[in-house]
């Protein structure tokens, strides 16, 4: 069982159910070129359209699997893309990075994983993220707009990224705009795949297995990955 | 570019910037970075913009980030990148910024080493900085600001005045070593004035403004210098900037 299967099949039900209603769609990632990449900054007034803004619902998610269940360059959307939105000027924003591959050092992986989202920077949008509130904020610059720029752009540069790296075999990207309350339904397997995060960085970090008083003791003992790690790396301090 | 406007509390310096902010971000609609680093907090007022929180909240919750533990290296420099966007006020191609008042106990220089480091990330995809120094020498002496390509050096009549500017260019050209000053002399009521100050320093007096009952009015009412009329002090502060080759 990989670290976090029981997220993302949490995340499968509530996609799934919002697909019900024939509200997602999917894309895939190779039908298109690749936007070109480049760091800008878009002020207010250059926004043609917002996503994931502080003061509405956004959500950043990194799962992973070893078992193979991705769908290699699969982009699901559910809700409006950029071009469908433009007059709405705002839109809640949920985005789900799910990978699947062989993680000999999980600490190690989730970094390189996590490091290569950071990294997907696209000529024309501006990408926010804090990791502490799992949130993500962006804008999307007029020019880019006007040039047709599109999540499904976002989601192939995302996969793009992540697939070069050895560990990830496969990769698929889902966002969610239909509503905040969509996205609010992607915050419990978020917050409890943080928590597993939070676990093994704290670990890695800090090399204390004093369990007893961890923050995270609940969830080491619930989680078989990460006894396993913690097993590892206690042995490796004998 | 970035331009410090430098200066001894109470000459005005905060009414400089604002004017000066203004004028660099209409010069072709350059996109204009705004900071307010004095913690006295003036110049958002004079812009009319109200922050709705500043560099020192999110210095607080990075260092609360750090005392979690929960965040790595690059986990926080993302984090920075996220707050500090959500501390600017953007108004039209103008984004303000505010350093606000460190209040909390203890040392974290490498917190502030990080903030200055993405304060300089972050004025440089703009086409200008303006930054409102603290009153004094302190943050040039501290390499508070650094980087800086022109420091507006503002005073008003008085030799006290003109006496700290002369320090802090003293001090910025052993510290920094900018690439160019020149002094605004404020509130001066006639040409004999100005005279006595450009006989009695070495500076380059670049521009000098009269006493404005225009400026004295919206200072008394808190209106936003961005909604100032033509008037002579305007007119003043942006000769200044041409004569320092910076419109």
């Amino acid at each position: 069982m990989a670290l976090f299967d029981e997220q993302l099949g949490e995340v499968r039900r509530v996609l799934e159910s919002m697909s019900a209603g024939g509200a997602a769609r999917q894309f895939a990632a190779g039908a298109r070129e690749l936007w070109d990449k480049g760091s800008t900054l878009v002020l207010q007034e250059d926004t043609a359209l917002e996503m994931g803004n502080p003061s509405v619902a956004s959500l950043s998610l990194l799962l992973w699997s070893e078992d193979g269940g991705v769908e290699d360059g699969r982009i699901t959307l559910v809700g409006p893309d950029v071009g469908e939105a433009l007059k709405s000027g705002s839109l809640p924003f949920a985005q789900v990075v799910i990978v699947d591959g062989t993680f000999e050092s999980e600490y190690d992986s989730y970094r390189d994983i996590r490091d290569a989202v950071y990294d997907t920077r696209l000529a024309g949008l501006s990408i926010r993220t804090m990791p502490s509130k799992r949130t993500l904020w962006c804008r999307v610059g007029r020019d880019a707009a006007d040039k047709g720029l599109s999540l499904i752009d976002l989601g192939a540069a995302l996969i793009d990224s992540v697939k070069r790296l050895e560990e990830v075999g496969s990769a698929e990207v889902v966002f969610v705009t239909s509503s905040a309350e969509d996205v609010r339904r992607l915050t419990s397997p978020a917050a409890s795949a943080q928590r597993l995060v939070d676990a093994m960085m704290k670990m890695y970090q800090e090399q204390n297995f004093d369990c007893e008083t961890c923050e995270y003791q609940d969830v080491c003992d619930t989680v078989m990955d990460l006894k396993k790690i913690r097993s590892k790396l206690t042995d490796s301090q004998d | 570019m970035i331009l410090a406007v430098c200066g001894k509390g109470g000459v005005g310096k905060t009414t400089v910037s604002a004017i000066a902010a203004q004028a660099l971000a209409e010069k072709n609609g350059l996109r204009a970075l705004v900071v307010d680093a004095d913690p006295a907090g003036g110049l958002g007022m004079a812009l009319g913009l109200t922050p709705r929180r500043t560099l020192n909240d999110v210095r607080k919750e990075i260092i609360e980030e750090v005392k979690e533990g929960k965040r790595d290296k690059r986990d926080l420099s993302v984090s920075l990148d996220y707050l500090i966007a959500e501390a600017l006020t953007e108004r039209g191609n103008m984004a303000f910024l505010s350093i606000g008042r460190p209040e909390d106990e203890g040392c974290y220089c490498k917190v502030n080493v990080i903030l200055k480091d993405t304060i300089e990330g972050l004025a440089g995809r703009f086409d200008a900085t303006v930054i409102d120094a603290e009153a004094g020498i302190e943050q040039v002496n501290r390499k508070v600001i650094s980087s800086v390509d022109y420091m507006l050096l503002v005073s008003d009549t008085s030799a006290k005045a003109v006496r700290v500017v002369e320090t802090i260019k003293d001090v910025a050209d052993r510290m920094i070593g900018n690439e160019g000053a020149g002094l605004v002399v404020n509130r001066v009521r006639d040409r004999a004035e100005i005279e006595g100050i450009q006989s009695g320093t070495a500076l380059d007096v670049i521009g000098w403004v009269p006493e404005d009952d225009t400026i004295r009015r919206f200072d008394g009412e808190e209106k936003s210098f961005l909604e100032l009329p033509d008037c002579p002090a305007r007119a003043a502060i942006r000769g200044a900037l041409v004569r320092a080759g910076l419109l």
